[in-house]
């Protein structure tokens, strides 16, 4: 813990590796609730991170509106454990929309206040003019090639969630790769479980490359609630960490695609190199969900993080779902100057642990490995 | 036996704590969630008619208690559960007086389930500096559980006479499950058949149909108090959780029945039943205890000591009255309505627009009220509807004044329903 009190004592630039990393005997137990966007995304390659690591438990993978509509994200994740032989993990199909977020709405928000700018900021996932509706269920392409004759489970994920966690007090990491809608119905169902709750782990928002990111502003009430709600520890990858990376960075996916084994050298042979050979100006996409999942297996590679305040604004307007951020230690700044004092949080803002520099080299080793070793094999 | 405080709070926190979910499947196919396709039938005329009671049950005595009163007494209602909700009070202490009140009425075979403790978003803080910042609020005297004398959500009081004492735990206690499920699992379970009463803030509905958006066309109706045209647009329910509202409004259920704050002010507790017979002095007269009781510690006396008491409208006993006899409304209209949940001056206002309103009335083709010409105007030059996703609701506009305040004297005063 730290105590002294610099304006920069909360940060840990750097530290050396908490822990030893962890043997197979004492694998963390973590919930996957993505919005798992198919064939191939930043979420479906985060999923095969934890798929393939050794030290990981994945007790179940749970879906949630936003890239996709659940009902297709869901058939890609079964197909996807088919593919890699992982029946045992059980699939939970969570919200299917956003507590409060309408595509009607979103739509007409940009025709009246325009569009969230920089690049591909502008995105509203399955909310997009051409994103079909909740139902529909598009086939899918090779590998995946038919859908799974594994089933989801009939719980929805909030329930699963619950559950899992009070089965097992202080020893669930939740990894929230898309909106926080199924974490935010849990934690307003059985608010005994959030002190309960090991590590949450979170990718959205920013502070310099954009203000939001898609997995806050396509449901903002429930992020507004999940990050209010006083985990013992809010781990948040923003975009702009997120950005540091590509995936067409040092050819990896040359190599993953040279030496992987299947399926996951046909997923990147297909929908990584093939996209990025065809157009040689495609700009590849960062990696976000990819930098949550290497926390989850190797939390030394990320060069320590700012303790900060956070608070989502819901007016639904031009900054519906941006996220606002305050220093922690905003009491201790500009001391002496008319500013002291003064750069409260709102009242109501939540605790988070913003991650700010990745060890790039690190990360690459390990995500090349995770994608390369034999597929790992379901549990007995 | 008796319980204490402590007791109490103890087993309703453990029943919360330790709820086990355990929702059956609707179906388990590839990728669930589809929606049965079960045909909605009305109430049967013969049969008795299957209720959730879904309540912010603040005791001892006002228009929650008489919504649950009258809701115990009516012969032709199948209370199948009540579940509570904070709003008028925090929730535990909502529980304390609603199973003291089964207690005494006899009904100790109505299972209790606890539900949300605190809003979606809103918060007791960002109230108050809502009114500092945007000026006062005309709820801020009420408030409801977020008021300074009512402390926090495990602040469980004593009960004052007649309830005196917590119910006795081993007769009857809170039950496990959390509301919402019970709402899934109930509606699921008889489909086309249970009514829901919401006379709190809607969160336990908005969670119920958040997690099982599959339950909404099983609902024959809903009936719901809160919003306004002309009394005021912004009512305790409504704006002490805007979201769930909203979330609630904008829902397909076949029928969402609302009595509106305007509807509610037409009658009063203290008014008369016929000239010279007060409800209050007819229902004292004549009731059997526990109901006396209560009237005439939190009716009469009040009146007695201070004639200028201004007894409440009768907000939840006309919902009460809609669930229990339809025909006391006279008049309904179809409208779309939404809820405003920008956190700003006009957060948890309601806004309404005529369903029809691409067929606006034009002089000479319908008659056209003044006010309704202050809002109609040409349609071929301004947008006139809802929003995109603004709900289509039943909005209670009449009430036969008579046929209420009987029956609301007639179930205070028979004698007390048996279980």
């Amino acid at each position: 813990m730290e105590t002294s009190s610099g304006p920069l004592a909360h940060s840990a630039m750097f530290s050396p590796p908490e822990q030893a990393p962890v043997a197979p005997s004492v694998k963390k137990k973590l919930i996957y609730d993505q919005d798992h966007r198919g064939p191939l995304s930043t979420d479906t390659v985060a999923t095969l991170m934890l798929l393939q690591a050794d030290n990981i438990d994945l007790l179940g993978i749970c879906t949630v509106t936003c890239d996709m509509w659940g009902r297709q994200e869901t058939a890609y994740a079964l197909r996807l454990l088919e593919l890699m032989g992982r029946k045992e993990v059980p699939v939970y199909m969570g919200a299917q929309e956003p507590l409060l977020n309408t595509k009607a709405e979103a739509q007409m928000r940009y025709q009246m206040f325009g569009s969230r700018t920089l690049g591909n900021e502008g995105y509203l996932g399955c909310f997009a003019k051409d994103g079909g509706s909740r139902d529909d269920l598009e086939p899918l392409p090779p590998p995946y090639s038919r859908f799974a004759q594994l089933k989801a489970q009939p719980e929805p994920a909030a329930d699963f969630i619950i559950r899992t966690i009070r089965a097992h007090p202080n020893e669930i990491t939740m990894y929230c790769g898309g909106p926080m809608t199924n974490l935010a119905l849990a934690a307003m169902l059985a608010p005994d479980i959030v002190p309960i709750t090991k590590e949450v782990i979170f990718m959205g928002g920013g502070l310099h490359h954009s203000t939001s990111s898609v997995n806050v502003y396509f449901d903002p009430e429930a992020a507004k609630i999940a990050f209010r709600a006083g985990w013992p520890k809010l781990t948040l990858v923003t975009t702009d960490l997120a950005e540091q990376v590509h995936m067409q960075d040092d050819a990896k996916v040359d190599y993953i695609v040279d030496h992987a084994h299947a399926p996951i050298d046909e997923l990147f042979r297909r929908f990584e190199q093939k996209p990025q050979r065809d157009n040689p100006q495609r700009q590849s996409f960062r990696m976000p969900d990819e930098m949550m999942a290497a926390h989850a297996i190797d939390p030394s590679i990320f060069g320590g993080f700012d303790e900060m305040y956070i608070d989502i604004v819901t007016h639904n307007d031009g900054h519906y779902g941006d996220t606002l951020f305050w220093d922690a230690n905003w009491s201790d700044a500009n001391k002496g100057t008319p500013l002291a004092g003064q750069n409260n949080p709102s009242i109501k803002a939540g605790r988070v642990e913003v991650l700010k520099a990745i060890d790039k080299k690190r990360f690459r080793e390990i995500f090349v490995d995770l994608m390369t070793r034999p597929v790992n094999q379901a549990k007995s | 036996m008796t319980t204490t405080r402590r007791e109490f709070i103890r087993t309703v926190g453990g029943a919360i704590a330790s709820s086990q979910m355990a929702l059956e499947a609707t179906e388990t196919g590839a990728v669930a969630a589809a929606i049965p396709n079960v045909p909605v039938t009305p109430p049967q005329g013969s049969g008795r008619r299957k209720v959730i009671y879904d309540q912010d049950n603040s005791g001892p005595f006002g228009t929650d208690i008489l919504g649950t009163l009258m809701m115990l007494q009516a012969d032709n209602i199948d209370l199948l559960g009540i579940t509570l909700v904070t709003g008028d009070a925090w929730m535990k202490q909502e529980m304390a007086f609603t199973l003291r009140l089964l207690e005494m009425m006899g009904r100790t075979e109505i299972p209790v389930y606890p539900g949300a403790e605190f809003p979606m978003l809103n918060t007791k803080e960002e109230w108050l500096l809502r009114s500092q910042l945007y000026g006062g609020h005309r709820l801020d005297p009420w408030m409801g559980a977020f008021n300074r004398p009512n402390g926090g959500p495990d602040d469980v009081q004593p009960l004052p006479p007649p309830y005196v004492r917590f119910a006795d735990s081993s007769n009857i206690k809170a039950q496990q499950d959390h509301a919402a499920r019970f709402i899934i699992k109930t509606a699921r379970e008889n489909p086309g058949q249970v009514t829901i009463y919401a006379g709190g803030p809607l969160t336990n509905l908005a969670l119920a149909i958040a997690l099982a958006p599959d339950i909404v066309p099983l609902v024959p109706e809903v009936v719901i108090m809160g919003t306004g045209f002309h009394t005021f647009t912004n009512t305790f329910n409504i704006c002490f959780d805007p979201e769930a509202a909203r979330k609630v409004l904008r829902a397909p259920w076949p029928k969402f029945s609302i009595v509106t704050v305007d509807l509610a002010e037409e009658i009063h507790e203290a008014d008369a039943l016929t000239p010279g017979r007060s409800m209050i002095g007819e229902i004292v007269a004549r009731a059997q205890s526990p109901i006396a009781d209560l009237f005439q510690r939190y009716a009469v006396e009040p009146l007695k000591r201070d004639p200028s008491t201004r007894l409440f409208r009768m907000a939840d006993e006309m919902i009460a009255a809609q669930v229990i006899d339809p025909a006391v409304f006279t008049k309904s209209e179809q409208m779309y309505v939404d809820i405003c949940c920008t956190p700003g001056p006009r957060y948890g206002d309601a806004m309404f627009w005529h369903k029809n309103w691409q067929e606006v009335p034009n002089e000479g083709k319908q008659p056209v009220s003044a006010a309704d010409r202050r809002i109609f105007v040409d349609p071929r030059q301004f947008y006139l509807g809802p929003p995109p996703s603004a709900g289509l609701v039943n909005v209670l506009q009449e009430v036969d004044r008579n046929r209420f305040t009987n029956l609301f004297v007639d179930l205070m005063t028979k004698p007390i329903r048996k279980a």
